[in-house]
């Protein structure tokens, strides 16, 4: 009868819907991991074949954005832009950085150096947030007449790679009003929560997600990856 | 003996802080005229960056950047800094540290001079007072025997 | 501007004054140890609230600079003496 039909022709519709979306899917997760491949094996490649070309420029690169760093600290503390200070700057900051140039960027690939710092300083403003917001939290709870806390020690199983990024998301866990990073044991985590609120804000892993998105690490499947492979696959079935 | 931290924050952190505090005392070092600082308080923050480095990494690693050699020639080359301008003033016949007779070699007048003058004494005020704090740190720390390379040998 | 600096740096006094207390009474270093660092970044504040009432701002600045930077060390010397010792 019609009903039926309709109902069959419903559940099937579904079930293609379903079955695409999951179809959909799979080719994403299939085009982010491609992408990462490639990259890796780009980046071995070329580490292996000119290590000696690869070192130097490596180091001559290191060397032009630590003394330009320099240069903007300079600026930023003597207030006086005259040509005698000025050249004092300029000199002061070659030798800072001919003798440290290895300190600030230690295991970069070359070309990665740009957007690994524009990533960075676009998640400032979203861990400012966060800030504020487990300021009130914190206030909340230590002004409230019973004190609802429940501190905690927490273990978290990280995916993260490199040293930097591991002190990246240690100094943003601290930082935040609530938790403090206690020890980094191996790719565990040992954190100190407050709270259940705060301790469940950090185990959902939306701070581990965003840091991993800085430094390129990580297969994960995060919000502004898919956004930019669909535009990409869009274009090409079109 | 300092040893190596096995801290993989504290060991990152202060790779990334130690260049900003050396610019920090450069900056300290030849603003002596205009905001408190000058050379023994440039020195001693110049110090300050490598004693973090030698408390964190310990000193077989940091031994390639500053060594006890190197510390011991420092010390010498600042107070050949500071009594070399001296006696120069002394031979283009003026008193001893008296600046303004360095504007009979340098195209500037005697203001400017004297003001040339102050900023390399403080300069080499600023070296020697950096060596000699780390060589004192080392000899404290390590109770007077430094693994250098001479030791090495007397060992085998 | 000044009346409200002003509060906040008695404020900020009463507050390190405070924790004075655990520098003082303290059971063990590591609560002295924190103590002193926490008022160490009180101390920065009302530094730079000198400065405001002197007018010459950019004087302290370098001060407080100097300060902080020698708080950090100093925390990181204690902590390396204090794992130094604990292992022997």
């Amino acid at each position: 009868m019609e009903v039926t039909l309709l109902m069959q022709a419903i559940e099937d519709s579904f079930r293609i819907v379903e079955e695409s979306r999951k179809d959909a899917e799979e080719l994403l997760k299939t085009g982010c991991r491609v992408t990462a491949e490639v990259r890796n094996v780009e980046g071995e490649k070329i580490k292996a074949f000119l290590t000696g070309a690869h070192q130097s420029k490596v180091r001559f690169q290191n060397f032009v954005v630590t003394f330009l760093i320099m240069m903007a600290f300079w600026a930023l503390l003597s207030g006086k832009f005259d040509t005698f200070h000025l050249s004092l700057g300029v000199i002061c900051s070659g030798i800072v950085a001919y003798f440290g140039h290895s300190l600030i960027f230690h295991n970069v690939r070359v070309g990665d150096t740009r957007l690994i710092t524009w990533r960075f300083i676009k998640y400032i403003p979203w861990l400012l947030y966060q800030i504020v917001l487990s300021n009130f939290h914190v206030a909340y709870l230590a002004l409230s007449p019973k004190m609802p806390i429940n501190p905690s020690i927490i273990q978290l199983p990280s995916k993260l790679e490199s040293d930097i990024s591991y002190v990246t998301l240690a100094n943003s866990i601290t930082l935040t009003p609530g938790t403090i990073t206690m020890d980094i044991d191996e790719d565990n985590f040992i954190v100190h929560a407050l709270s259940d609120k705060v301790a469940d804000d950090l185990k959902t892993g939306e701070m581990e997600d965003r840091v991993a998105h800085i430094y390129m690490e990580a297969d994960h499947l995060y919000v502004q990856d898919v956004l930019d492979m669909s535009q990409i696959f869009s274009n090409i079935a079109r | 003996m300092v040893f190596r931290s096995e801290d993989v924050i504290v060991k990152t952190i202060s790779r990334i802080l130690v260049p900003f505090i050396q610019l920090y005392a450069l900056y300290v070092i030849m603003h002596g005229h205009y905001s408190p600082g000058g050379g023994f308080q440039g020195g001693v923050i110049l110090a300050a960056s490598f004693i973090l480095m030698l408390l964190t990494y310990g000193y077989g690693e940091t031994k390639e950047r500053i060594s006890e050699k190197l510390v011991n020639l420092f010390s010498s080359i600042g107070v050949l800094i500071y009594a070399g301008i001296g006696f120069l003033c002394l031979l283009l016949l003026g008193n001893f540290l008296d600046y303004s007779q360095l504007a009979r070699i340098l195209p500037v007048e005697a203001a400017r001079a004297r003001s040339l003058g102050i900023l390399g004494v403080e300069l080499g005020v600023g070296l020697a007072v950096m060596a000699v704090m780390i060589s004192i740190f080392l000899d404290i720390s390590s109770g007077g025997v430094v693994p250098d390379d001479r030791d090495v040998d007397e060992d085998e | 501007m000044n009346t409200f600096l002003l509060a906040v740096g008695i404020v900020l006094c009463l507050l390190a004054i405070l924790v004075l207390y655990r520098v003082v009474f303290g059971p063990g270093v590591f609560n002295r140890i924190a103590a002193i660092s926490a008022i160490g970044t009180k101390t920065l504040i009302i530094l730079l609230i000198f400065g405001f009432f002197y007018g010459r701002v950019e004087m302290f600045i370098d001060i407080s600079l100097v300060y902080a930077l020698l708080n950090f060390i100093g925390c990181v010397a204690a902590a390396k003496y204090l794992e130094m010792e604990r292992e022997r």
